[in-house]
């Protein structure tokens, strides 16, 4: 765990608001402050390309560009293909997860789920990174 | 009692967001069914019902889920070309997005929602395996029958809970379940009345039906108090901060304008500052108004959305073709109008559905084609907003309407043989005209005609009706943009201005008292050939005439034309209307004040015509001062 939460910027791409509610106000509990949203992956793209993030948590079903091309779009650029790119979805489905795990990213997890949840899926991850 | 403790903010979040999804879900299931193999829509809708099962997962409404779950599946497998769009899935899918707002209405009374009918979730299943509507057709999936074989166990509506959740206590097992073998909630759309296919679509419970389970009405409320909040793009929040800012800066020049003028410099140069800053805070003003009106505008396209599924369902039951074409849902309109109008609007187009389009074969007779076509269109024009109700049916017969009111006792003979063909058709708003509608209308109040004129008039708007016999109807709805500011005309009664408002304004005309004829006991004046009555001001306010009116108003309101006279006039207005709250006059809508200070009354037209009771006459002595008169 990085010694100061409030340091990581999130971007929460979600094109359903009240999703988007709901992922800040579990990041807000777990101390992680520091959040920007994007309604599809589109929107999120542009905003990843202005700087500044540390962390991307994507829903998967969107329109224009989805989760899953966002996600090879991030890992097919050079300045952004380390960024860590959590994939939330409301399957647990194999071929989701495999897809996901192909395209390189960084978690997977199923809605709905709990602050505790998100923090292990989190921890994991900043565990691999070396936060 | 709720199920959703500390979770309330999230809950409201996730109606207003779901239900809007859900209305554009139900726009589309109505394209999808002229274009079945439309890939776009059907992700569309797939990703609808993923979306809220997404949501509803947070909020642990396990049966919404399962519901939604179901219904992605499905169009899972319609996307990737695994079934095809049958009639009997059609109605499986339009039936599982009713009962999707049925939940909504549970969720929203803070109730965890029932499971969907049984017979629901059998046929979503059946579809998905593909044997919906194929050998499983024995079944009769359009009749609820009793469970088929291959129901999933524990399928059975769940009464003890249905109950719960519709009377709002718990579980009472001898209160429970009516004993009728027939799910209540959730039949299938082709078996509904026309009442209850508008209660489902426009998203009453249907708990609100007369006779359901000790149906509380006033489950209303909690509709209302939702709706009182309003989604502003933040860009016209933006601008309302810009502007506001920008008025913080001029008052900061006006006060050191006004310390430099208290200290006694008063030259050209402050002066003219002075007035330059006075013109940019006037501009900013007028500006921050629209501005801030702009964020109580919405686009009536989010009011159009439900309409489309309600004509086709409607149609459906009616057995009719009928395709609901909309035009200019990007109009904005105030956000509280737009809830006024919801009802009014149901009404016309249920209206032409039934009774203005006619059946296939009549079409077909008349060489009309048989698709027929009710078209919903708002556009801006001018400072006024337009609705239009248009339908290709078979128009409406003055003759016949003229014979109807009269069997209805509701007109004299008389009255009948003078009615031009405009009044004639206007005869249907007259209240206990609608003979088939009364009572059993979109939410059991008994919304006819007449409610929606009143309802229209309420919103300071007008109703008219054009139609031709053969090519079909025309209602067309007159809104003034905002219900904040009123634009007025300011006219005198010696020296007093009174405010009327503008809407009602036709012409000003200089009145010559010679010209002012008396017929039948009442003051008239010819103008273009037509007899108006004319009413001095000073008469409706009860005024003693200080001197003969110079000039008439000539004014037109929903039932009646006529002339106001009176003595000056001061020109046009944007009032701000403040309501007198406790103490109001009678023939006073309120009262502004004027750009002097001045305090004006804005006359109620209709409160002082209605005062003058049936006859409305005011004799020509009335006009002229007592002294005069006198002498």
């Amino acid at each position: 765990m990085p010694a100061d939460p409030s340091k990581i910027k999130f971007l929460v791409v979600d094109d359903f608001s009240t999703m988007r509610r709901i992922v800040r106000n579990l990041l807000k509990e777990l101390g992680f402050t520091n959040v920007d949203e994007a309604e599809d992956g589109a929107v999120a793209w542009q905003k990843l390309q202005g700087g500044g993030f540390d962390f991307v948590i994507t829903d998967w079903n969107m329109p224009n560009m989805d989760g899953l091309t966002l996600l090879q779009t991030i890992r097919g650029d050079a300045t952004h293909k380390v960024l860590p790119v959590l994939m939330i979805t409301a399957e647990a489905k194999k071929e989701n997860i495999i897809a996901a795990a192909q395209a390189g990213a960084s978690g997977y997890i199923v809605k709905p789920f709990t602050a505790a949840t998100l923090n292990e899926k989190l921890t994991k991850i900043f565990e691999k990174l070396g936060w | 009692m709720s199920d959703f403790a500390g979770m309330e903010d999230l809950l409201q979040d996730f109606l207003i967001e779901a239900t809007d999804l859900l209305s554009g879900v139900d726009n589309k299931l109505v394209d999808l069914e002229k274009n079945p193999q439309d890939h776009g829509l059907l992700n569309d809708i797939f990703r609808g019902f993923h979306t809220i099962k997404g949501g509803a997962g947070f909020l642990n409404a396990t049966e919404l889920v399962t519901l939604c779950h179901l219904t992605e599946n499905l169009f899972d497998k319609l996307r990737n070309n695994e079934l095809e769009l049958t009639k009997e899935i059609m109605d499986s899918i339009m039936a599982a997005t009713a009962t999707v707002r049925d939940m909504f209405g549970n969720l929203e009374s803070g109730m965890q929602p029932p499971p969907a009918d049984a017979q629901l979730i059998a046929d979503l299943r059946a579809a998905i395996a593909g044997e919906l509507g194929t050998h499983a057709a024995a079944a009769a999936p359009a009749v609820p029958a009793p469970a088929p074989a291959a129901m999933p166990p524990a399928a059975g509506p769940d009464w003890n809970q249905l109950y719960g959740a519709v009377a709002g206590t718990a579980p009472d097992v001898a209160a429970a379940a009516p004993a009728s073998p027939e799910p209540a909630m959730h039949t299938q759309v082709a078996g509904q009345t026309p009442e209850a296919v508008i209660q489902h679509a426009v998203g009453r419970r249907a708990t609100d039906k007369p006779g359901a389970v000790s149906a509380p009405v006033g489950r209303r409320d909690t509709e209302k108090t939702r709706d009182n909040s309003i989604r502003v793009d933040t860009s016209r929040l933006d601008q309302v901060l810009n502007l506001s800012g920008e008025i913080g800066l001029t008052k900061n020049r006006l006060n050191s304008l006004r310390s430099d003028i208290l200290n006694g410099r008063s030259d050209t140069d402050t002066l003219h500052a002075l007035d330059q800053a006075v013109s940019q805070l006037d501009l900013l003003v007028s500006d921050l108004q629209n501005a801030v009106m702009k964020t109580r505008m919405q686009p009536i396209g989010r009011l159009f959305q439900k309409y489309p599924r309600i004509a086709r369902d409607l149609a459906r039951n009616l057995g009719k073709d009928v395709e609901l074409v909309l035009a200019g849902e990007e109009t904005e309109i105030d956000k509280t109008m737009i809830e006024d109008l919801s009802d009014p609007i149901i009404h016309l187009i249920r209206n032409a559905v039934d009774h203005g389009v006619e059946g296939p074969e009549e079409r077909r007779a008349s060489g009309k084609p048989e698709k027929s076509q009710v078209r919903l269109e708002a556009r801006q024009e001018g400072d006024h907003i337009v609705l239009i109700v248009a339908d290709d049916g078979h128009g409406m017969n003055a003759e016949k309407l003229r014979a109807k009111a009269l069997a209805k006792g509701l007109i004299t003979d008389e009255e009948a043989n003078t009615m031009d063909e405009r009044q004639s058709l206007n005869l249907v708003f007259l209240p206990g005209f609608s003979t088939k509608e009364v009572a059993s209308d979109v939410s059991g109040r008994g919304v006819g005609m007449d409610v929606v004129k009143t309802n229209i008039q309420k919103l300071n708007g007008s109703i008219e009706i054009k139609s031709q016999v053969g090519k079909g109807t025309t209602f067309i709805i007159s809104l003034p943009l905002t219900l904040a500011i009123l634009p007025v005309l300011l006219v005198q009664l010696g020296e007093q201005p009174f405010a009327v408002p503008l809407s009602m304004v036709r012409e000003i005309l200089p009145i010559q008292i010679d010209q002012v004829q008396e017929v039948g006991g009442r003051a008239t004046m010819v103008v273009r050939g037509e007899v108006m009555p004319i009413y001095p001001i000073a008469h409706l306010l009860g005024w003693a005439p200080e001197q003969v009116p110079e000039y008439g108003v000539l004014m037109q309101t929903a039932d009646h034309t006529f002339i106001l006279a009176i003595d000056g006039f001061m020109g046009r207005e944007d009032a701000v209307i403040k309501s007198l709250e406790d103490f109001r006059p009678k023939g006073v809508a309120g009262v502004t004040t004027l750009s002097n200070g001045q305090i004006v009354l804005i006359l109620d037209m209709k409160e002082l015509l209605a005062d003058m009771g049936e006859n409305r006459g005011v004799p020509r002595s009335s006009f002229i001062p007592a002294e005069r008169a006198a002498a």
